[in-house]
């Protein structure tokens, strides 16, 4: 790949996050009106500059980036009442790609030059995981509909749900050293 | 290879789970719609994710080339299991420059399948003479979701010496006085030789080819030439190697070493002995001596050469008496710029050697700073380096600086002139 399309492709991913970003962060806007609109408008905005500045520049705002978007989110749902938002998978399978994508764009460095099946391949797996996302989503809020026993049942699985992906941090968020082949 | 979880690792789960824990407390299932597919990835990725089996090897294609030479380096990569994707970078060493002029690293990602064989021919080409080691390669292994990343770096390195193209050089700086040896220069003794020198009486043994019959008719007794002998010399190359004044278009001491290697090899041919003498911080030597193999000898002696910054004081007492013969020509290669380097030249003049002074000027590289004073300093240092070089010359040395859009053989002439003049040289 010649250097300067090298150069272009981590700006290229960060501006199409921001872009997955800002669809993200408006998309809930609509649900809402007056002044609490101008407040999530902040927040959005926030969330925004987040977005971009994890995508182009520093990859370790990606959480706090996600947290504010989920934030903004929370509140417009909990503003909505009991009705369930159908829009939430199409929302989970945008903050997905927004992340890969993001985490793309500091992973393609402009002094690596990749070649084309790397990119395909890294293509194919970001589509196939939001389209995951969006099917998987469906099912979450489609198992929510179904009757699942009293409230303490979900209670207790929500619990586990959380503390699972909790420990999970602590299991993975580790380096460990595997001794190099000789050769 | 060491292993390393990414950044998104930690921001999917902690988000996964702030949304889970919302959604239990909010009673909000979108929110789990939003955090299971976070969450779901990084359980899929962990269950997918293993070391990947590796195996590299770096290959040079040569241990020695010019200035200018592209040398190939293959990293071969073999993959007992599917990588999804494997950075390679090789570091390319200061003098060197690797494929679209990258000057310090190269990289490239590649995908390997499970059992496939990959080498990588890596083009670098050689800017400056020097020692290198080749082959210090970075690999970096990514899974399929990039959750995970493992290390490793190859230290296996090849040696290359990359040597300076020699100038073509027609006309050398003659010496003084010629050993036994026989060679190309025409002695001032009488003996067997080519050159006519003068004529005498014949005396007994005399060979009758010798009687020069025209000036036996001319005199009425019997006459005989005599001629100058073709002998060899004893040529020291010495390299100042205190300082190196280094611009933007080179430096001292990459001219200095330039020129001792078209030196060598101009005089080896000439069928000369030469040595070297890198006096500096560290100081090298090799003793005089001729053919292919001293040639070589002297071009690796060369390649070390470098720059040690040191206070200490050396002077030529530090060198073994053999590397500076009897009679011998020292071809001094020096910007005149460090004192222990200048008081060494004095130091062999005063010992009798026959030498010749190539004043690198430092001037071009030094660069030209603006401002009335940095040009009267400028103008100063040029006023103090000719008063040296005069010192020299009051002491019987050639001197002649040396600019840089000078070529070699335009200077080796003037210090052949320069030599004529003060009768250092035979005419």
């Amino acid at each position: 790949m010649p250097a300067p399309r090298r150069a272009r492709a981590p700006l290229a991913f960060g501006l199409a996050a921001t872009a997955v970003a800002a669809a993200v962060a408006i998309a809930p806007l609509a649900e809402v009106t007056g002044p609490l609109r101008e407040a999530l408008a902040w927040v959005a905005g926030l969330g925004l500059v987040l977005a971009a500045a994890a995508a182009l520049r520093v990859g370790s705002l990606l959480g706090p980036a996600l947290v504010v978007l989920l934030a903004e989110y929370t509140v417009v749902l909990v503003r909505r009442g009991d009705r369930i938002d159908a829009a939430a998978p199409l929302l989970g399978a945008g903050l997905l790609l927004y992340a890969e994508l993001a985490s793309w764009a500091r992973e393609a460095r402009p002094r690596v030059a990749d070649e084309r099946p790397v990119l395909v391949a890294r293509a194919v797996v970001v589509a196939a995981s939001a389209l995951a996302a969006l099917g998987l989503g469906v099912l979450v809020l489609l198992a929510a509909a179904l009757p699942a026993g009293g409230g303490l049942a979900r209670l207790a699985i929500g619990v586990v749900a959380a503390t699972g992906t909790l420990a999970l941090v602590a299991v993975v968020a580790r380096p460990t050293s595997t001794r190099a082949p000789r050769g | 290879m060491t292993r390393r979880p990414s950044a998104k690792i930690a921001a999917y789960v902690g988000v996964a789970a702030l949304a889970l824990l919302a959604g239990l407390a909010l009673g909000r299932p979108e929110l789990v719609a939003v955090a299971a597919p976070l969450a779901v990835l990084v359980v899929a990725g962990l269950a997918g994710a293993r070391d990947p089996e590796l195996a590299a090897e770096v290959a040079v294609d040569r241990e020695r080339a010019l200035v200018g030479d592209q040398v190939t380096v293959t990293v071969t990569l073999q993959a007992g299991s599917r990588v999804e994707r494997l950075e390679v970078l090789l570091v390319v060493p200061p003098g060197m420059e690797g494929p679209d002029g990258a000057p310090r690293t190269w990289a490239t990602a590649v995908t390997l399948a499970a059992g496939e064989e990959r080498a990588l021919p890596i083009a670098v080409t050689c800017r400056r003479w020097g020692a290198y080691w080749l082959g210090d390669v970075h690999l970096r292994a990514h899974d399929r979701f990039r959750l995970f990343t493992w290390e490793r770096h190859l230290d296996r390195h090849a040696p290359l010496k990359v040597f300076p193209v020699p100038d073509a050089l027609w006309a050398l700086v003659a010496p003084r006085e010629t050993q036994l040896p026989t060679g190309s220069h025409v002695a001032p003794q009488r003996g067997d030789g080519i050159e006519f020198a003068d004529l005498r009486p014949f005396l007994p043994g005399d060979r009758p080819r010798s009687v020069n019959w025209r000036a036996t008719a001319r005199r009425g007794g019997l006459m005989v030439n005599q001629r100058h002998p073709e002998r060899a010399t004893d040529v020291v190359l010495f390299l100042d190697s205190f300082l190196d004044v280094r611009g933007p278009t080179g430096s001292t001491l990459d001219q200095a070493v330039g020129a001792a290697a078209s030196l060598a090899a101009a005089y080896l041919r000439q069928r000369d002995r030469v040595g070297v003498v890198s006096f500096g911080g560290f100081v090298q030597w090799l003793q005089p001596g001729s053919g292919q193999a001293a040639l070589y000898r002297l071009l690796d002696t060369l390649m070390e050469t470098q720059v040690f910054a040191t206070v200490a004081w050396k002077g030529i007492r530090h060198l073994p008496p053999r590397t500076l013969p009897a009679k011998a020509l020292i071809v001094a290669l020096t910007p005149l710029v460090d004192e222990r380097g200048v008081a060494a030249l004095f130091d062999l003049l005063a010992r009798g050697y026959d030498l010749a002074v190539v004043d690198i000027s430092p001037l071009a590289h030094a660069g030209a700073a603006g401002g009335e004073w940095a040009e009267l300093a400028g103008r100063l240092w040029a006023l103090e380096r000719e008063t040296l070089r005069h010192r020299y010359q009051r002491l019987g040395a050639a001197v002649v600086e040396w600019p840089d859009a000078l070529h070699l053989q335009q200077v080796l002439l003037e210090v052949e002139a320069c030599r004529r003049r003060a009768g250092l040289a035979p005419r």
